[in-house]
């Protein structure tokens, strides 16, 4: 069945400062299309965060347009791109500000003006997705950095909008609570929700998104399939970043026989069984 | 075992009003000069672990605590936080929050004029402390401008600049992309191998920990559910898994191949290199 790629936020020429220093963003063109799930990596101070930060309209661009929908953001409230394109901040106390739990995640939903029913059922199936159910009366601040992450994570849930952006999901949460927002995330994504993740954690990369964009210095160095990507390690270094371990092994094996990316153990594996059971037949 | 720099025995300590010690029955004694990680998931105790080497607990926060925790011979109960920290220099992880002057300079006279040295003594370890973490270039440089990886490290040179034989970190590249966290870890071996600093690390990023850390501990509900060499603890897959602890890729694939020794398991990308490159040749 052959569907027609449907651009959901692009960007042309994006330019953006902050104040008289020289620009964080220089020329940026994008295209992200419908129900894609794209990693955005680059090392600290890139301009990652002020470029995702564009989609929804927290930032204007300097020069150039961003377009969501088709609709340039210039004159469009954070409220109306809310509808289309919900936010996960790094920091969740940025985003925080309710004094229970329960009513933090409906907060976006009475904006949007959805009939209380829907808001309690939205509010406890996401809840109940970030593994937060028993804590709707809880005061956001008496929970772990980790588990305020995942409130903040639940609002932009319930809102069930067509875009997500989140920016460094998994800081600060350990390798059992990464996986199972990333996860999460997966299943968003299955459903038809367009993700777009900022991760310094290159195996989430590898495992979780099927495009990368690589930010250095603000501007986009390179943008395409994972596996492509990281086929590139002179590329990486020159951005500081390190591919997976598993990927970086199969690269120094220099073995005809290996893809130029391995992106995952269980690839590996299957491939050096392979390569072994082929020399002891020859 | 070595002269020991530090010795908790019998250790069990709970936070005021909760019902359950955050701290179990812990046991661990830390010879002068070891390189040590610190890993488990989030709530298994290992930031109160940290407060409690720092002197943080139970000085600044109250809670009830049983057993010994003695700093080179002596009870650290009954030392001051000021003592304690001539001899425990702390770098937490966010250095944002660390970090108060406008300078680095200033960041590091900071903690030596408080302790009343005088101005030349100043001069002499601020000098030595921004070379051992080798960043005397920035010296005169504004705190804003530095990146996280560059913050980071002059969080750990104000810490050496009170000269400590132990430096307690707790998740310092949490925030840092690939390359800043190569850099801290890079730095911390260089001051462990070459000036002998007794390092406690705790971090998520196992994979750095495998190869730089010399033992590891493994917390867990707060308890140490593991404590030995890199390759003992993470040859352990099956257990780490239940803990929710991250095994290095390169381990998890050698394991799968049958490595299970110390001499068979490998840990970095290069000893995994040589490893595949025994096995594909046979």
């Amino acid at each position: 069945m052959a569907t027609t790629r449907q651009i959901i936020i692009k960007t042309e020429n994006l330019s953006y400062c902050y104040g008289p220093h020289g620009p964080v963003l220089h020329n940026v063109s994008l295209e992200i299309a419908r129900g894609e799930c794209v990693a955005i990596i680059g090392q600290n101070g890139a301009g990652k965060s002020t470029l995702v930060k564009h989609f929804n309209g927290l930032h204007k661009p300097t020069s150039g347009k961003v377009y969501v929908h088709g609709r340039e953001t210039g004159p469009l409230k954070v409220s109306t791109l809310a509808e289309t394109v919900g936010y996960v901040f790094q920091n969740p106390d940025h985003q925080i500000f309710h004094d229970t739990v329960g009513k933090e995640v409906a907060f976006g939903l009475k904006n949007l003006g959805i009939p209380a029913a829907e808001t309690e059922a939205r509010v406890a199936a996401a809840l109940e997705a970030v593994g937060l159910a028993g804590h709707y009366h809880t005061y956001p601040f008496n929970l772990s950095k980790g588990q305020r992450q995942r409130v903040a994570l639940a609002s932009v849930l319930a809102m069930q909008t067509e875009v997500i952006v989140l920016d460094e999901p998994t800081t600060g949460q350990d390798y059992r609570e990464s996986l199972q927002i990333m996860e999460m995330v997966r299943d968003l994504n299955r459903q038809g929700h367009t993700i777009i993740f900022i991760t310094h954690d290159m195996s989430l990369v590898a495992g979780y998104a099927g495009r990368a964009v690589v930010v250095c210095k603000g501007e986009i160095l390179a943008d395409g399939d994972v596996r492509a990507i990281f086929a590139q390690p002179q590329l990486l270094e020159r951005t500081y970043l390190n591919p997976p371990q598993v990927t970086a092994l199969a690269q120094g094996l220099r073995e005809d026989a290996l893809p130029p990316a391995v992106l995952s153990v269980e690839e590996m594996y299957g491939l050096l069984c392979k390569i072994r059971s082929e020399r002891a037949g020859s | 075992m070595l002269l020991a720099i530090l010795e908790i025995s019998n250790f069990t300590f709970s936070y005021p009003r909760s019902p359950q010690p955050a701290l179990k029955d812990i046991n661990l004694r830390v010879a002068k000069g070891e390189f040590i990680g610190i890993t488990g998931p989030t709530g298994a105790g290992k930031s109160t672990l940290a407060s409690c080497l720092n002197g943080i607990i139970p000085h600044f926060q109250g809670g009830t605590a049983q057993g010994q925790i003695s700093l080179q011979g002596s009870s650290i109960f009954e030392r001051s936080t000021a003592q304690i920290s001539r001899v425990v220099g702390s770098v937490f992880q966010d250095p944002e929050a660390q970090i108060i002057c406008t300078e680095v300079e200033q960041e590091l006279a900071f903690g030596l004029e408080n302790l009343g040295f005088e101005p030349a003594e100043i001069e002499r370890r601020i000098a030595v402390a921004l070379d051992m973490v080798g960043i005397t270039a920035l010296r005169y440089w504004p705190t804003v401008a530095l990146s996280g990886g560059q913050k980071q490290r002059v969080a750990i040179a104000a810490a050496l600049a009170m000269l400590p034989e132990i430096l307690v970190l707790d998740e310092p590249t949490s925030e840092l992309d690939p390359m800043g966290t190569e850099d801290i870890f890079r730095v911390l071996t260089k001051l462990n191998q070459e000036y002998g600093i007794t390092v406690i690390i705790i971090e998520q990023k196992t994979e750095h920990l495998a190869a730089h850390a010399g033992r590891i501990v493994i917390l867990h509900n707060g308890e140490i559910a593991m404590d030995g060499e890199p390759w003992q603890v993470f040859s352990q897959q099956e257990a780490l898994a239940a803990i929710g602890v991250r095994i290095p890729q390169v381990a998890q694939l050698a394991r799968m191949l049958g490595g299970n020794s110390k001499e068979t398991l490998p840990l970095t990308v290069e000893e995994g290199r040589r490893f595949l490159e025994r096995m594909l040749r046979r």
